[in-house]
């Protein structure tokens, strides 16, 4: 038997934070310096998120297109501009490549479950979307900045090897063919592990949340299923796109290297 | 010198050869934000010849290699192999003809029979017939390497041992042109010796081969040149 999801207070709520005083006074007790951070991570998370739910009932009442784009546009930005700040690399331009990437891939699998698989009409509608999209730039933001911060350290440390092959009448795809499954294999690890400990390991939170609020657990393990495919799709996809654009710029026109 | 050897032409610092191997124009190099190591030099190589090149530490002897193998770019001027400016070729048909060897031997977790074919994987070199067994084990032993069995792990071998199976896994596709980078710097006395010999029987082949070194060594039998390289000029000289 199923009911709705139970209505939580803002008393409830307050009730929930003093696990995290609790961890705050642990920090101030045994001098961790923790407190700082949880307390600016707690207020941030609160905000960001009472946002993010007036945001979106608006949105959804809105029911506009070039709003539900323009948000993807934005999420898409604000990933690319993180998976900079994780790469240490100055010299190749990736960026660019990156953000175009994320965009095509994330924009046309997003599209292509919302529309096809889940029969939302239109498939852009926006309590489909922006939800499934954001999961999946989400995740595919975390695989690319470990690919890509692993491609450029591995070319960096293995600078001699990648040379070494060069001279032997490589070319640069051939001598950085290692390294790009190297990159290729950080990036997806994590996917590939969500995949095989589904169910097993940990509950999504996804599944967890459409639970809680009252839906059939077989159906909250359908959505559950496409969302972990689709999230590997993408990851894979643009992990791939990606580091094979990141990796040509990291040759010059001789093939010589130039990280 | 028992041989016929193109002679330098002293005003232009250069080989008067008409069939030179490299053809350095107006080259100019410089490291972001160092001096230049090249400052509009213009040299030419003999074909066939020993180049033995000189200079203090950081004049850019290893550079100079480099360029000529594309794995850096010149800022101006043009290089060019066998009359032919080498951005118009194939970076890979270049390196298979022109082989760098690099100063530090780099030697992969691999079977030693691995190592020493490991060019072949590579596309350019595939329609070449990689040696058997029988003959890499030839060739090992004319390295002094007798010893090592083909399966042996390469990352077991001395500095030594390292740096002849990169001679000779640079040797093996049949370069015209080696590029030496200090190979000898790091080696003993009987290592260096094979080396130096390797170097000077590839040279009597027919092959051309710069060789970078500090030390007195010159080659027998063939024609020697030294190239020295001082802030950011190069000469050439008999």
């Amino acid at each position: 038997m199923t009911q709705g999801a139970l209505v939580i207070s803002a008393w409830e709520l307050s009730i929930a934070a003093l696990f995290v005083f609790a961890v705050g006074a642990i920090s101030l007790w045994a001098r961790l310096g923790l407190e700082k951070g949880l307390l600016v991570g707690s207020v941030r998370c609160v905000l960001q998120l009472l946002a993010m739910g007036y945001v979106l009932r608006f949105i959804f009442g809105l029911a506009s297109a070039w709003i539900v784009f323009l948000i993807f546009f934005i999420m898409v930005g604000f990933a690319a501009r993180i998976v900079k700040g994780n790469v240490s690399q100055q010299k190749i331009s990736f960026v660019l490549p990156t953000f175009l990437t994320m965009l095509m891939v994330y924009a046309l699998i997003t599209a292509v479950v919302t529309g096809g698989i889940v029969g939302a009409t239109p498939f852009w509608h926006p309590q489909y979307f922006i939800p499934l999209a954001g999961m999946v730039v989400g995740n595919s933001m975390t695989a690319l900045g470990l690919a890509l911060d692993r491609l450029f350290s591995d070319l960096r440390a293995r600078r001699d090897e990648v040379e070494m092959m060069l001279c032997l009448g490589a070319t640069a795809a051939e001598a950085s063919a290692g390294i790009f499954k190297g990159a290729l294999k950080a990036g997806m690890m994590p996917s590939i592990n969500a995949l095989a400990g589904v169910g097993l390991v940990f509950i999504p939170g996804m599944m967890t949340g459409q639970i809680l609020s009252g839906e059939d657990p077989v159906l909250a393990i359908r959505y559950q299923i496409l969302v972990m495919f689709m999230l590997v799709a993408s990851t894979a996809l643009t992990v791939v796109i990606v580091l094979g654009i990141v990796r040509n710029r990291c040759f010059g026109s001789g093939d010589q290297l130039v990280v | 010198m028992n041989r016929s050897c193109p002679k330098i032409d002293k005003e232009k610092k250069s080989v008067s050869s008409q069939d030179p191997c490299f053809e350095l124009e107006n080259v100019c190099f410089a490291w972001p934000g160092k001096h230049p190591v090249l400052d509009r030099q213009s040299v030419r190589i003999p074909k066939g010849g020993f180049i033995l090149v000189r200079g203090r530490s950081g004049a850019g002897k290893s550079t100079l290699l480099r360029l000529m193998n594309r794995l850096e770019e010149v800022d101006a001027g043009e290089i060019r192999y066998q009359g032919q400016a080498i951005t118009a070729m194939a970076p890979a048909r270049l390196r298979q003809q022109v082989a760098f060897l690099q100063q530090t031997p780099v030697v992969p977790d691999l079977s030693v029979r691995q190592i020493l074919l490991s060019a072949f994987a590579f596309r350019i070199n595939q329609d070449k017939t990689p040696p058997g067994d029988e003959a890499l084990l030839a060739m090992l032993d004319w390295l002094d390497l007798g010893r090592l069995g083909l399966g042996d792990s390469g990352t077991a071998l001395s500095g030594g041992q390292r740096q002849r199976l990169c001679l000779l896994r640079a040797l093996i596709i049949g370069p015209e042109v080696l590029l030496l980078d200090e190979p000898t710097s790091s080696l003993d006395r009987d290592s260096k010796k094979k080396v130096e010999q390797v170097a000077v029987q590839a040279c009597r082949d027919g092959k051309t081969i710069v060789m970078i070194t500090h030390d007195d060594f010159v080659p027998d039998g063939v024609c020697v040149y030294e190239m020295t390289i001082d802030r950011g000029k190069v000469t050439l000289c008999q």
